[in-house]
């Protein structure tokens, strides 16, 4: 089950297990693809991703561009892929500028792209207000740009839409696109099934176990959507947003 | 947020205040010394002057000094490690292994073999006393998590010492010292102990440089890892680090408590979370503190400086946990 584009990966994970939580899944995205990773909760998402950036010990192989992650330095692994945690805990009272350029940590601190970022995650206006003192909407936005500033060619987003507005969900998605129009490679955890239509790729997750993975309107029939979510899919006229 | 200016005069400032601090430190005291005379002492012009100065005020001085910094120093490397600003050395039951270690030693009527007896016993307690607070604290370091440890570890470290005092046959020297260990002071300090000490200035410098990934850590571990902070290696020496610093101040006064929360925390309001401002100024402002702290207790009377720590930082935590509720 991959997307490959002339034997090239941008991702690579092969056979991964965790105990309890990851069984067996192997997945492999090719550099330029915007995929989602959906499952019930439980099934095993946030493990698959924290596998996939090098952060959970598994038993199986991972790599990144080709290259084996047992191969690439922990400081050379900041500036080659991003992780976006599903929530974060912020005890100290960090500037949310430079929260976000921590992003730029690998990369020698020198802050490129960090005010483009704040503003194209609408925080330039909350630049200097602690992060401890933000809605949980905004400190996903804080993270995002993070990632976002590290400029890394894979992006591994953990439920990034679940606390934002529909404004700012739509936003995110615009700025997920623009990343792998780029050429960097994108893979985000989510619930709202409606987006992983608008997505390139998708990856069905269930009880710790890959169920399916493939083009979203291959992917997502509604009897696998009864089988793994329990829900019955229907046809709607609703309503539809986008950005003005 | 903290003014730009705020956080450029804060370090400077602090240095001025800890220079003004040691002034009066080595100007007070039954002979009152003024700026003049304490130039002609420390060049050996006034004879009188010099003797106190050279003999008992600039070794308790810069005890003091190396002390308050390495405290302080060593709970804001918890605080980070933690991600916890109620972390400090002495809640968490580090001083009190070091403390326990010093004393078994003295029990043994082994700490005068050598002056590196103290210290390494102390290393040897406050790094099993870290362990401990590590392995509890594994499945999450969430503030109830880590003063009930804390609480767990003071009460069996107590219980050490408490046996030792008991049990051992000892002697009036050892009895006494002992009891200097558990109320922590700076009587007495001399070129000896200032020697003891001096590792402090190592470790110091060693952490200089690790400020900036301890801002990424303090945000967690996993976030850290994946922006290209090496986190196994960074959580090692930050431990070893913090274990050091409070196990050499320990050995070298006794429990000297609340400096490692006390410090950071002010600090922290003052100049911002940001680590490589805070490792500096923490190092001077524990040294300024622990110097008033002395001063304070000198004047009123001969307290020593563990009590007038405990007396201001008694109420400064009750504060803090009101705040954080």
């Amino acid at each position: 089950m991959a997307t490959e584009t002339a034997g090239v990966t941008a991702l690579s994970v092969t056979n991964a297990s965790v105990p309890g939580r990851l069984n067996n899944v192997s997945l492999s995205l090719a550099p330029g693809v915007l995929a989602g990773l959906v499952g019930p909760n439980g099934s095993g998402k946030s493990t698959l991703l924290q596998v996939a950036a090098g952060l959970l010990p598994s038993t199986g192989d991972v790599s990144w561009a080709g290259r084996d992650l047992s191969e690439i330095l922990v400081p050379e692994r900041g500036f080659l892929a991003s992780w976006v945690p599903q929530e974060a805990r912020f005890e100290f009272g960090f500037s949310v500028r430079s929260v976000v350029a921590q992003g730029r940590f690998a990369s020698g601190d020198d802050e490129r792209g960090v005010d483009e970022a704040l503003r194209l995650f609408d925080l330039a206006d909350l630049a200097q207000r602690p992060v401890n003192r933000l809605s949980g909407g905004e400190r996903e936005r804080v993270l995002l740009a993070r990632a976002l500033v590290t400029q890394a060619p894979l992006q591994l987003w953990d439920e990034p839409l679940a606390a934002l507005d529909p404004k700012h969900a739509l936003e995110v998605l615009m700025h997920a696109k623009r990343i792998t129009r780029a050429g960097g490679t994108l893979l985000l955890s989510l619930h709202d099934l409606r987006v992983a239509y608008c997505l390139d790729f998708v990856v069905v997750l269930h009880e710790g176990r890959l169920r399916a993975a493939g083009p979203p309107e291959a992917v997502l029939t509604p009897e696998l959507l009864f089988e793994v979510f329990g829900v019955r899919a229907k046809q709607t006229t609703g309503l539809t947003l986008e950005l003005p | 947020m903290t003014a730009p200016w705020v956080q450029r005069f804060a370090l400077p400032v602090a240095i001025l205040v800890l220079g003004l601090l040691a002034l009066t430190s080595l100007g007070v005291g039954d002979m009152r010394l003024g700026p003049a005379r304490i130039c002609a002492g420390l060049l050996h012009r006034d004879d009188l002057a010099a003797t106190v100065l050279w003999n008992i005020r600039l070794p308790r001085m810069l005890v003091a000094m190396l002390v308050g910094a390495a405290l302080a120093a060593s709970g804001l490397v918890m605080q980070a490690y933690f991600r916890n600003s109620l972390a400090s050395p002495g809640l968490l039951g580090v001083t009190s292994g070091g403390a326990a270690g010093a004393v078994v030693m003295i029990g043994l009527g082994w700490a005068s073999a050598s002056i590196f007896v103290l210290p390494v016993a102390a290393i040897c307690g406050a790094l099993m006393a870290t362990g401990m607070v590590v392995l509890l604290a594994r499945r999450g370091a969430s503030t109830e998590r880590l003063l009930l440890a804390g609480v767990a570890l003071n009460a069996l470290l107590g219980a050490v010492t408490s046996y030792v005092l008991s049990n051992f046959t000892l002697t009036y020297e050892r009895n006494a010292k002992i009891l200097f260990w558990l109320l922590g002071g700076l009587e007495d300090r001399n070129w000896e102990h200032v020697a003891m000490a001096s590792p402090i200035v190592i470790a110091a410098a060693l952490l200089w440089p690790l400020g900036r990934p301890m801002d990424l850590l303090s945000l967690g571990a996993r976030e850290a890892q994946s922006l290209g902070v090496d986190v196994k290696r960074l959580r090692r020496s930050l431990l070893a680090l913090s274990t050091v610093l409070t196990a050499l101040a320990t050995a070298v006064v006794g429990t000297v408590g609340f400096v490692g929360l006390i410090v950071p925390h002010l600090l922290r309001l003052i100049v911002g979370p940001e680590h490589k401002r805070l490792v500096p100024l923490t190092l001077v402002g524990g040294a300024a503190f622990v110097l008033a702290c002395d001063l304070l207790g000198r004047t009123a009377g001969g307290l020593r400086v563990g009590i007038v720590t405990s007396l201001v930082g008694g109420p400064f935590f009750l504060w803090l946990l009101r705040r954080q509720a």
